[in-house]
């Protein structure tokens, strides 16, 4: 039998007594809480993230097509609200753009995702279909919060899935979640109470200073990357910096929990659990202070650059994908312009149809680019063939998207910095960024 | 007779088993920087970039990075997972991995245990327990 304290109602659903689905997604949070050491499961009462795979929790807890056809039948819907991060299924295809991305999911040369065939198998429409009755929406986004137009608000308890929505819940919301949003507990309503749930975890660790004001974006991603991997699991309290902008926080979050795993931090006067610094630490004295100043964050900058030649052959951004006003101000600098490499560009879905409003689609288009949505490079597994440098202005996306190529014959090159050198990087076929 | 240093701590994953360990001065990242078919890192300039981990006892300071951090419990993987710090990824990662897995030890597993070292991991008695390589 399980250490984990159970409700009555929990322990009848680990029996069976709700039905075969309740019964393997309990197994499963009962598993999650028993590793994780928690004492009991917290009801949950803000919103979920279901990431891939959908009806997989675990390779010992699968839901088959059949019983989600009959839980549907009976019924049966998620408990909270439930946003989808990108494609439930493991292909990733992108929603909008599919027709102009032309590489193979995984590198494997069958699976063209601008193949119609194979981005039709891609959907799972059955499955889709049958997720959207139980009420996932489908936001399909690493950057849900963008679009979800339901934010949980401080103190709810969330089930978030995503290493860059975790701190944006935790930090930015002040809603709390672990990294463990899956069908299981959108479904049940219920995670493991452990980590980011108790208040005392959510207290800052670690102060961090900086000499060298962070103020623009390039700044907020970098600092993010180097204060990630120089705290790494802990809770940072960040100092120094200017007043972040939505598209800095969007890249400091996904930055921070790239370069470490930091699901909360403070910014105090910022941040909705930090009025002051004092309030920050819970009351208490840091266990440590470092510095992340101009040493540190050149070095990091020089370590997400990694290219041997100034030769660009593709220009990627959105990671995370970008808000409407980065669309806006991307589509200003493009208008009336030809790119010389492809440059791709990711959003949001329910992004792109505003973007199309907007008109930026078409001025991208006009301009050589595409816009994407949905989806994303690195998760795709692969660059367009013949690609062997790719210029991206997220730490992110420059962190993860060298992985896909780790023979010593073709490892990928990456030059790194900012969106306006990514933008000459298009226009001109040359890298020509440096730290300044 | 030879010096064993046992070290207490919390088990994640129960189960027993004696291997080699393979220690990674720094944190392990996943998703696309860990290749399950052939059970190495592919993080690029880290230290344990293409080294192999099946059948390791993996020790490592603390994962970093995305969910994707899962991939480490798929494929060829290792004997078992010790690290210093805990954090949901390592949840994950049992969940796929299924084996003994320990965290929060009384002192840091990093400061006595070299890779090549032989490691008893006990995870159904909370302990570690290590030899020395000759």
């Amino acid at each position: 039998m399980t250490t984990v304290k159970l409700t009555d109602e929990e322990k009848r659903m680990l029996n069976g007594e709700a039905g075969k689905v309740a019964q393997i997604c309990m197994e499963a949070l009962v598993e999650m809480a028993e590793i994780a050491g928690a004492e009991n499961l917290v009801d949950l009462d803000g919103t979920g993230d279901m990431h891939t795979p959908g009806l997989e929790i675990t390779p010992y807890h699968k839901i088959t097509i059949e019983d989600l056809r009959e839980l549907v039948a009976a019924g049966g819907r998620f408990k909270i609200p439930t946003f989808a991060n990108k494609s439930p299924f493991p292909e990733q295809p992108p929603i909008d753009g599919w027709e102009q991305c032309n590489i193979c999911a995984y590198r494997q040369p069958e699976n063209r995702h601008d193949d119609p065939e194979f981005h039709k198998k891609a959907l799972h429409e059955e499955e889709f279909e049958l997720l959207k009755k139980m009420g996932m929406l489908t936001s399909q986004s690493c950057a849900n919060y963008l679009t979800m137009t339901y934010w949980p608000t401080i103190g709810q308890h969330c089930s978030w899935f995503e290493s860059s929505q975790i701190p944006y819940c935790n930090a930015i919301l002040g809603a709390r979640t672990n990294f463990d949003g899956c069908f299981a507990t959108c479904f049940l309503g219920k995670a493991p109470n452990y980590g980011m749930h108790i208040t005392e975890n959510r207290y800052g660790r670690i102060l961090v200073k900086t000499d060298r004001l962070i103020q623009t974006d390039l700044e907020w991603d970098v600092f993010g990357y180097a204060v990630g991997c120089e705290v790494r699991c802990s809770v940072p309290v960040l100092t120094g910096t200017a007043k972040p902008n939505t598209t800095q926080l969007q890249k400091f979050n996904s930055a921070i929990h790239t370069g470490g795993a930091v699901q909360m931090y403070h910014i105090p006067g910022t941040t909705p659990e930090a009025p002051t610094l004092e309030f920050a630490f819970g009351g208490r004295k840091p266990e440590r202070e470092v510095l992340i100043g101009e040493r540190e964050l050149r070095a990091a900058y020089e370590y997400l650059n990694y290219h041997t030649s100034d030769v660009v052959d593709m220009v990627y951004l959105g990671c995370p994908h970008l808000n409407i006003v980065d669309l806006m101000r991307l589509a200003r600098k493009l208008e009336g312009k030809k790119v010389k490499v492809p440059l791709w560009i990711m959003t949001a879905p329910w992004l792109y149809n505003a973007a199309k409003e907007q008109g930026y689609v078409k001025i991208f288009a006009d301009a050589g680019a595409t816009l994407l949505s949905g989806a994303c490079l690195a998760a795709m597994g692969a660059v367009p063939e013949g690609v062997r440098c790719i210029a991206v202005d997220s730490a992110k996306q420059a962190n993860y998207i060298t992985g896909c190529y780790p023979e010593p014959d073709k490892m990928l090159e990456v030059c790194y910095g900012t969106t306006d050198e990514c933008i000459d990087a298009a226009l001109t076929g040359h890298w020509r960024g440096e730290w300044r | 007779m030879e010096k064993k240093i046992r070290i207490y701590g919390r088990t994640e994953y129960p189960g027993k088993v004696t291997a080699e360990a393979l220690v990674s001065p720094m944190p392990l990242q996943g998703f696309t920087n860990v290749d399950p078919a052939r059970g190495c890192t592919t993080e690029r300039n880290h230290p344990l970039f293409g080294i192999s981990y099946e059948g390791k006892v993996l020790v490592f300071p603390s994962p970093r990075g995305s969910g994707g951090f899962l991939k480490y419990g798929k494929g060829r993987k290792p004997a078992a997972f010790i690290h210093t710090v805990a954090s949901p990824l390592n949840v994950l990662c049992c969940l796929y991995a299924h084996v003994p897995s320990m965290t929060d030890f009384e002192k840091d597993p990093l400061d006595y245990i070299e890779t090549g070292d032989i490691v008893f991991v006990n995870a159904d008695e909370g302990y570690i327990e290590i030899t020395k390589k000759g």
